[in-house]
């Protein structure tokens, strides 16, 4: 029995007590979309720790968002449509703008958008694009132009494909010559059915990381954010992105802090200390996507700056399409996903 | 014994208290929750509904439930083609060797589940050892596509599953008379005769806890199929998942779980009328 | 020619199920980021690993909530079986369905019936809601290990210490509990095992502020190969190995006995 106690006793003690809280920010993320050097900065500069954690779809978050009714997230990245619908449900709080000083130095074309007049409740972090990721070892450059290319049959179980309905949705939209904010029923429908079609070149879904199956030499075509190519192309350069004929699918991601979050001065430290112009810097450099800060470009080195990956020429963007919200037609979206993935 | 009963039934009563709390209460609260509606807001609705159950009998549902018994059945005959001729072996071992097969077993199995789907990964990859190997050997030309295949799923559930279906057989096999085997072959019985006639009867408790034992967690367990699968909708398990934690639909997760439980029940009911009948057998 | 047959089967099944392990724990030497070859050999990836705050802080987090959830399961499954055995009460095959099918039920219906009843009541998910969560899927295994020893007991010797004047109290203390010592350990480190192995209840009822370690892995291992969870993997796979062999020397006196999971 003495032995038993003893036992439990040196089990407790080897536990290191758990740290106190306080001096925390819960950061909730896209999977990749922040270095981890700039949570390290942060932490040494301002004595914060970071607990930091990933989702790979706004879906996701967002149901996990739901679930917390107390000691949430302090800060959360959704995108565009999501900050609109979130904000609506009452599940963000008002940043306090005299916390938040660098907030000058944002690209004024990126503030006071529809999805959120007036940045109440929101500030764009980074901006990119979802297109074609291509190795062009295996698939010669050129193959590959449009959405359309990747229903050919020859590519029979060899696609990636985001694991994001609306992303996946965006392509199909888009072939028809719809917009990929369509509301209507029947033009959803049109895009399920061509979507159908895709489903046997599919091998898999990933959207925390797409780049690792191509690095990995799993897949050599699919559906990538641009970042994700500038990160794989560190490694291998062969791997290329290319921006689809009918118009890449444009979105902006954005800080926000929910009403559920518990530390509300250290979550403002947070988005103030990543609005600054070296950290933006970091992120662009590491990350490979565009930032919201124009402050930081000026600082980028030329090869990160005249990358057409991470800032696309005008006529590019032009031809793409930026998300927002569906209202609505979102249970429809939902619906035909649940379709597409159980029928595979 | 009147004393010594009143600690005994407070304890009793606590730790009753505490499985109905936790076990029998969250049950009944999602057979409740399946037959809520759905709403495209908040995880369910508080109006009675069936559409969760008309929505399972989708094309696309039932496809998932279809291949989902097909994959847990398969990898369950799996377990037992291998797992029994491996628990009857061990089982005819000297004791020092039994010990060391069973310990050999038990450490992969109490290691982190997770980690060994991981590892499998790094075994079936296009770059994998396994391609590597076969490609070195001259086998092939071009890599195999391994992961990602419905073959990754079944043998990353085989490699996971595998103790649960030895060691009930195990423990079945080796209480088992051996003189009875011994006596069959004296009396001219040949090696299937035997095995067919003797030992497979003898063994059919074990051989039931064992199939129940696989059968039964491979349908939930979701991050197989998510990790080797390619995140395709597999099993029952990606589909509770998905609706709980990102589509938001608990009724229908809730409506795909109450069919889990019910395919559950039914199958230990089955379980316990076999062994009633053994038993019932074994006594004329 | 018999016994090569069933020698290269043994070794065929072993093979199967060490080999991968021994890559990865390989790997996690191997300067090669991907373990496409051997580069050489390195410790750099356990050093990455111990600098990964949040990796460190959820595995402070899983160590604290299994060694919370097994005594605890220990301690209530232990008295639950106790009461069990000498307590006829009404009920009792009620108590034993309820048990079995905590047992057998698929980890996610457990999981999610969890959180519904969490959500429903109120608790806000984190520490409290993970540790009640993981104590009630160790439970079941905890009665069943301590009943199989219990049944072994010889009933006389607690009569005949009742006989001699001892209270209950020292009946539990003196001869019960020491008598139930290796059943109790072996079921503690079970519990340990499972509490620490559990990924499916664990996606489900803990909060932002209690991430554990195997979601943490599962996020980690989804993205992709990474070094470090190489590094951590091993980690785990020793750790597992000191448990099985501490388990198997507790359980010795009782031979043939598997801790079923």
């Amino acid at each position: 029995m003495v032995h038993y106690v003893r036992f439990l006793l040196l089990g407790f003690l080897l536990l290191p007590l758990p740290a106190l809280a306080g001096g925390k920010v819960y950061v909730y993320n896209w999977t990749e979309y922040l270095p981890e050097a700039v949570l390290n900065q942060f932490t040494e500069e301002t004595g914060i720790e970071v607990v930091y954690s990933n989702y790979d779809s706004n879906e996701t978050m967002y149901a996990r968002l739901k679930l917390v009714q107390k000691d949430g997230y302090d800060v959360v990245f959704p995108s565009t449509y999501f900050v609109n619908k979130m904000g609506r449900e009452g599940l963000l709080q008002p940043l306090d703008r005299e916390l938040l000083p660098n907030l000058a130095g944002l690209d004024p074309q990126l503030l006071d958008k529809p999805y959120d007049p007036g940045n109440r409740y929101s500030l764009p972090y980074m901006w990119g694009s979802t297109g074609i990721g291509v190795n062009t070892a295996v698939i010669p450059a050129g193959e590959v132009t449009a959405w359309e290319d990747l229903w050919q049959p020859r590519y029979e179980r060899q696609l990636l494909l985001q694991d994001d309905m609306r992303e996946v949705f965006h392509m199909a939209l888009k072939i028809k010559g719809y917009s990929s904010n369509s509301r209507e029923p029947a033009e959803i429908e049109a895009a399920f059915n061509l979507l159908k079609k895709l489903m046997p070149n599919v091998l898999l879904f990933n959207s925390d990381s797409p780049r690792l199956p191509f690095l990995a030499g799993e897949v050599n075509l699919g559906m990538i954010w641009n970042g994700e190519v500038w990160m794989a192309r560190q490694e291998n350069p062969d791997i290329d992105y290319v921006y689809p004929r009918e118009g890449a699918n444009l979105w902006v991601d954005s800080f926000v802090i929910p009403t559920t979050a518990r530390n509300r001065e250290n979550a403002h430290a947070f988005i103030n200390f990543m609005l600054r112009p070296d950290v933006a810097r970091l992120c662009v450099e590491e990350n490979g996507y565009a930032t919201a800060v124009l402050a930081a470009l000026p600082l980028l080195a030329e090869e990160v700056r005249s990358s057409p990956i991470i800032f696309p020429p005008a006529e590019t963007i032009a031809a793409g399409e930026f998300q927002s919200d569906v209202g609505e037609a979102l249970p429809i979206y939902q619906k035909f996903w649940e379709q597409l993935r159980t029928g595979n | 014994m009147k004393s010594s009963g009143r600690t005994e039934r407070l304890v009793t009563v606590l730790v009753s208290l505490w499985l109905v709390l936790f076990g029998v209460v969250p049950l009944l609260l999602l057979v409740a929750t399946s037959f809520f509606a759905q709403d495209p807001i908040d995880f369910f609705r508080l109006a009675p509904s069936l559409e969760s159950y008309r929505q399972l009998l989708d094309p696309g549902y039932l496809q998932v439930m279809r291949r989902s018994v097909q994959f847990a059945a398969l990898t369950t005959l799996l377990c037992l083609l291998i797992g029994y001729p491996f628990a009857w072996y061990t089982s005819r071992l000297s004791r020092p060797a039994r010990v060391l097969v069973l310990v050999l077993l038990m450490i992969p199995f109490w290691t982190n589940s997770l980690v060994r789907t991981y590892a499998i990964r790094m075994v079936l990859g296009s770059q994998g050892l396994l391609n590597q190997a076969l490609l070195a050997l001259g086998i092939i030309d071009s890599p195999l596509r391994l992961l990602y295949t419905d073959t990754a799923v079944v043998l990353g559930l085989f490699y996971l599953m595998l103790p649960f279906m030895i060691l009930p057989l195990y423990a079945c096999l080796e209480k088992l008379d051996y003189r009875l085997v011994e006596a069959a072959r004296d009396l001219g019985a040949g090696f299937l005769q035997t095995l067919l006639r003797i030992v497979w009867p003898l063994s059919l408790p074990g051989v039931y806890a064992g199939c129940i034992m696989v059968f039964v967690p491979t349908m939930g367990l979701f991050y197989v199929a998510t990790l080797l699968g390619g995140a395709r909708q597999l099993l029952v398990g990606n589909l509770i998942q998905q609706q709980f934690l990102n589509a938001r639909n608990w009724p229908l997760g809730s409506a795909t779980s109450v069919v889990l439980i019910l395919m559950m029940a039914l199958m230990l009911t089955g379980y316990w009328l076999v062994l009633r009948r053994l038993a019932g057998r074994r006594r004329q | 020619m018999k016994g090569v047959c069933r020698l290269g089967f043994f070794l065929g099944i072993f093979a199967y199920l060490y080999l991968p392990i021994v890559i990865l724990v390989a790997n996690s030497f191997n300067a090669n980021r991907y373990g496409l070859q051997w580069d050489g050999f390195t410790l750099q990836w356990f050093l990455a690993m111990a600098g990964n705050a949040s990796l460190m802080e959820a595995a402070r987090h899983s160590l604290f909530v299994a060694v919370c959830a097994a005594t605890a399961a220990t301690l209530i499954g232990a008295l639950a079986a106790i009461g069990f055995s000498r307590y006829r009460f009404p009920g009792r095959r009620l108590f034993q369905g309820t048990l079995m099918t905590l047992m057998m039920a698929p980890d996610i219906i457990l999981a999610i019936s969890l959180l519904v009843l969490f959500v429903v009541v109120g608790i806000s998910l984190g520490f409290w809601s993970l540790l009640l969560a993981h104590i009630t899927f160790c439970l079941p295994f905890t009665v069943v290990t301590v009943s199989a020893r219990l049944q072994d007991f010889d009933p006389f010797l607690l009569d005949a210490a009742r006989d001699l004047g001892a209270s209950e109290l020292q009946i539990l203390g003196r001869i019960v509990l020491p008598l139930l010592r290796p059943a109790l350990l072996a079921s503690w480190l079970l519990c340990f095992t499972l509490s620490l192995d559990d990924v499916i209840v664990s996606s489900f009822v803990t909060g932002p502020s209690y991430d554990v370690l195997p979601l943490k892995i599962f996020s980690m291992v989804k993205v992709g190969v990474k070094p470090e969870v190489n590094a951590l993997a091993t980690i785990m796979v020793g750790l597992s190995l000191v448990l099985v062999l501490l388990s198997q020397l507790l359980l010795k006196e009782r031979e043939g006995y598997g801790p079923l999971r």
